[in-house]
């Protein structure tokens, strides 16, 4: 026997069937989307926030005025951190590091395995600063030695067999070119951490890498640095106050430092992984743009469910309006009707909590896919709670309408079963429907701006041409020989053409003013190998490009369209620019993402970069490319050759927004879905409303199709209305994402048609179905019922 | 029991304004067993509906049970039916997802009995009016005099010292309605206060005294024996 509140509820489900399907599926897909989102969201703003010391951990940045305005830096120099440990009482722990994208991975060698790994160094106090849990080594002294590397378990284990026995082995280690290293293992930890912004699977000594580079010799506080400085402030001190003294810090060190115009401020750790973006010395935003952005769906989508079931339940409410009257006469008290209704709403969106837990994890695999996150449903405190302030928030926000409303009447009013119709209600429900239509027609609109522009991005002239070009790192004999490798590459059967570039083709470069005849831009840079223009199939606009023939090209210059024009260069080939000369121009290419303008690029001859590009005649590429991995593994035997198809490089620079478009597209489906029930229900209620005058209707000679245009005209219209607002809000929405990108599509007036035409079809179907079920009633069945 | 003075009711519409009851003074002593009578749109259901505090006037005093309603709050007024008064419906309003037993347990659970007692109670008043064997039952598997009586067993199952009952024979054949009405006249002896609304003289006859009302106002009041 079920208990009493609970009885009735089963019942009243068991007499609207219909109603409470609608409503269950609605607010559980619903209730699934959200929970999706929250999932994701806190996976996100998980990120960097598991070390002890979260929330005194910093890492310093830096301001510089330039022409273009204020620019943010997380490159500090090597000076930085001395500097900071000797004058700044307030800091605990402070630690100089380099970035990982720094490098490209080492090769290590130990106990006959051969294998790379990506590094990272760091002064000693790194690991006090960060809780990468030692399992060998102390965190104090692990990395005073200069000979000493940190390895992660994972990286232990197989070069040793396990983190006890690497303790004092040697470790064999090359970057690139350069000549091996032998390291000692002072010390194991644990792993990074997947929600960790950085991933590493070893630490060397800061020290070892100063001295390699002179650091002490060549070094002045004018100078630029790459590497990132974190420090821990003491227990108790104040952030501001050490804010303002690190602002001052720089103009002390040297009389340039003093009108160079930079400032050096502190941003606490954990917010560079979400607040990574800043524009003119402010923090603009980042990765939170799109936690704040699946927050607003998430809680859109849970409006729209939650419209819904407050729609349904109230226009089944006003059929039950006679028990509430009967309940009164028989002395309940309003409080008591209300409990009822509460808890009948609490317990269906309760229910519906449960149905969306299964559908989560149901979809949870692709979901996870989708995002590139492996998430799981774990039922911790903050989720468990966050799902039941949900359900009970939606379940409370559902039924205080009709609760409230219903149990204000009159009992001698209600008691002839008939709610008197209020225009208040009406328009309220209609307020609904409309705003439920509004926010589905928007992420529609969404989904096809979104994935036009990505369209775009596809069919984009880039000025070079990105298919079936190969990009792998060099290290080794490959690295020391480049050039001998390189002329063997280009002889391989299969290969068109190969070249060199710094760091890869695509992405964002070092940027720095250059200046002719007294202009100043500012100008990315790009070091090259021979033949890029024609491994890229670039456009070569005037002059030539690179060849070995010229023994000057090592002080001479390319440079793209943009250069010349923001420059105002009339004849650039043969100008000197800061002092090298110009020897040719390539049409502008995208070298970065359509996000962003092409900007001036000087292309500079440096024939030992180390990323190589590969050029493939089409059709055979598997064989080229396995001729390649030969010859790749005659110059480092044991290594298999990691490469990637410039392709999914170009690809990759759109993953948020592919993300964006796929979740797009899902939650669309869901708004859509959910407001068509919503819908659905809502035309079975009118159906049922007026099924009488329906009779009469019919008994006086209407026809069916007069009937169901009867029931859908004022739905069609609401429909209507919210297209008619929703589409300027769209176009208002996604102007403002698209503005995100320097290249956008440009806007179709049927993208508008369409839409406005697809949300209509949906309601229009939707409702005329209830509609003809209505009208194809015998008359004689309806009048008698009343 | 029931004094009322000068009692007003006004039905408006946008346009109209109707008045269903004007100047409606009388009173009910406990233990009388009154019927309202009147043709249909007299005012009638009107008037039974402010006695059971189910609506407002708009003037005129209400005492009910030797206090003044006028300005009894909501909570007040719910408190007031769920102790003392009973209704029986001509509709019968019985709740259908609701069983016999639950239908007339319901007065008892909003007065806070407990379980034990309310199954004791129920099962007496049902036992009484020969419902029992029906307990289990929804009110849509029932005959209408049936239901009618599930309605009675509802409205005295909290022993209330007032019963009101609105055309209780009126969706009921002649049999059933018999039934119904010596019911009431048991209950009456017994020492409830009963105040029935009908347009039947038939089922008046039942009553000790009548009430007449025309057009929202007090015709006639006379005895029984005054046929």
């Amino acid at each position: 026997m079920l208990p009493y509140p609970l009885l009735l509820i089963y019942r009243n489900f068991k007499r609207f069937k219909s109603t409470f399907l609608i409503n269950l599926i609605g607010l559980s897909t619903g209730l699934a989307g959200a929970l999706l989102i929250y999932l994701w969201i806190s996976d996100e703003r998980s990120f960097d926030r598991y070390h002890a010391l979260d929330g005194r951990l910093y890492q310093v940045l830096e301001n510089r005025r330039t022409a273009a305005g204020i620019e943010t830096q997380t490159g500090t120099i090597p000076l930085l951190a001395e500097a900071l440990r000797r004058e700044m009482p307030e800091i605990e722990f402070v630690a100089t590091t380099t970035p990982v994208p720094f490098f490209p991975p080492f090769t290590l060698a130990a106990g006959g395995q051969q294998l790379t790994a990506v590094p990272k160094y760091a002064d000693p106090a790194f690991f006090q600063l960060f809780s990468y849990s030692l399992l060998v080594g102390t965190p104090a002294t692990v990395l005073r030695d200069k000979h000493a590397i940190v390895l992660s378990e994972a990286l232990a284990t197989r070069l040793f067999g396990s983190p006890q026995n690497s303790l004092g082995k040697a470790v064999k280690w090359q970057l690139a070119a350069d000549s091996t290293q032998t390291s000692l293992v002072a010390g194991v930890f644990a792993g990074v951490p997947r929600n960790s912004s950085e991933q590493f699977d070893f630490v060397l000594p800061f020290a070892s890498f100063r001295d390699r580079m002179q650091m002490s010799e060549t070094i002045k506080w004018d100078d630029d640095g790459p590497f990132t400085t974190y420090l821990a402030l003491k227990q108790g001190a104040d952030p501001a106050q050490f804010q303002a003294k690190l602002a001052g810090l720089l103009k002390t060190k040297s009389a340039q430092t003093q009108t160079q115009g930079r400032t050096l401020f502190v941003r606490p750790f954990a917010a560079g992984y979400l607040h990574g973006t800043y524009e003119n010395g402010v923090a603009t935003g980042g990765r939170i743009t799109y936690v704040r952005l699946f927050a607003l769906i998430a809680g859109l989508i849970l409006v729209i469910a939650s419209i819904n079931f407050m729609n349904l339940f109230t226009a089944k409410a006003s059929r039950r309006v006679k028990e509430v009257g009967i309940r009164k006469a028989l002395g309940a008290s309003r409080a008591s009707l209300v409990g009822q209704y509460l808890t009948e709403s609490v317990v269906m969106a309760l229910l519906a909590l449960v149905v969306a837990v299964g559908l989560v994890q149901l979809v949870l695999p692709q979901f996870s896919e989708l995002t590139g996150k492996p998430l799981a449903l774990h039922w911790e405190w903050p989720l468990g709670a966050a799902g039941l302030a949900l359900a009970l928030g939606t379940g409370l926000l559902a039924g205080s309408y009709p609760a409230f409303y219903l149990s204000g009447f009159q009992p001698a009013a209600v008691l002839k079963g008939k709610l008197p119709t209020r225009a208040g209600e009406v328009w309220t429900r209609q307020g609904l429907v409309v705003l439920q239509f509004t926010l589905s027609v928007l992420f529609i609109v969404a989904v096809v701006v979104v994935n036009a522009q990505l369209a775009f991005v596809q069919r984009q002239p880039l000025g070079y041409d990105k298919a079936h070009v190969v990009r792998f790192d060099t290290g080794g004999k490959a690295a020391r020989e480049q050039a001998a490798f390189l002329a063997e590459v280009k002889k391989l059967p299969g290969v068109g053409q190969a070249s060199s570039v710094l760091g890869g083709f695509l992405g964002g470069r070092y940027v720095a003013e250059r200046s002719w005849r007294g202009k100043r831009l500012p100008v990315a840079t790009m070091l090259v190998g021979y033949d890029l223009v024609e491994t890229m199939g670039m456009r070569l606009v005037a002059g030539r490009s690179f060849a070995p023939q010229y023994r000057a090209d090592s002080a001479a210059i390319l440079v793209n369209q943009a250069l010349v024009t923001g420059l105002g260069m009339t004849d650039p080939v043969g100008q000197q620019l800061d002092g090298a000369r110009i020897v040719g121009v390539v049409g502008d290419f995208h070298y970065e993402s359509l996000h962003e303008k092409i900007k001036p690029l000087v292309l500079q001859l440096d024939p030992q970069v180390n990323t190589v590009l590969v050029k493939l005649q089409p059709g055979a590429e598997q064989a080229t490319l396995a001729r390649l991995q030969q010859l790749y593994a005659a110059y480092n035997p044991g290594f298999a050759l990691d490469y990637t198809f410039l392709d999914t490089d170009y690809q990759a620079q759109y993953a948020a927004e592919r993300r964006v478009a796929v979740l797009a597209r899902y939650f669309a489906g869901l708004a859509i879905l959910i407001s068509a029930l919503g819908l659905l229900g809502l035309a079975a209620f009118t159906a049922e409303r007026r099924r009488k005058e329906i009779g009469i209707r019919k008994a006086l000679g209407a026809s069916e199709l007069s009937i169901v245009w009867l029931l859908t005209s004022s739905l069609t219209w609401l429909v209507v209305g919210a297209i008619g607002l929703a589409l300027p809000l769209s176009y208002l929405l996604m102007q403002r994402w698209l503005e995100g990108f320097a290249y956008r599509v440009a806007w179709q007036w049927w993208y508008f048609a369409a839409v406005g035409m697809g949300a209509l079809l949906i309601a229009w179907l939707t409702v005329s179905v209830q509609a003809w079920r209505a009208a194809r009633r015998n008359p004689v069945l309806s009048l008698r019922a009343e | 029991m029931i004094k009322t003075e000068n009692l007003e009711k006004v039905y408006r519409t946008d346009e109209v304004q109707t008045k269903a009851l004007h100047h409606v003074s009388l009173s009910v002593e406990q233990g009388e067993f009154v019927a309202i009578m009147g043709p249909s749109g007299c005012g009638k259901s009107t008037l039974l509906n402010l006695l059971g505090l189910l609506d407002e006037p708009d003037g005129g005093s209400l005492q009910l049970l030797g206090t003044e309603t006028n300005r009894y709050s909501e909570r007040q007024r719910a408190e007031l039916r769920k102790r003392s008064l009973g209704f029986v419906f001509q509709s019968f309003n019985l709740i259908d997802e609701l069983t016999v037993f639950e239908n007339v347990e319901l007065p008892l659970r909003y007065l806070g009995v407990g379980a034990a007692e309310r199954r004791q109670r129920v099962e007496q008043v049902l036992e009484k009016l020969q419902l029992l064997h029906r307990r289990n039952h929804f009110p849509l598997q029932l005959s209408g005099g049936q239901q009618q009586r599930v309605a009675v067993a509802r409205a005295v199952v909290n022993a209330p010292p007032l019963l009101l009952c609105d055309e209780p024979t009126g969706n009921l054949d002649s049999a059933s309605g018999h039934d119904v009405l010596g019911l009431l006249t048991e209950l009456n002896e017994a020492g409830t206060t009963v105040l029935m609304v009908t347009h039947s003289e038939h089922d008046a006859r039942y009553a000790r005294r009548v009430i007449r009302l025309l057009d929202g106002q007090v015709v006639l009041e006379h005895s029984r024996h005054q046929f």
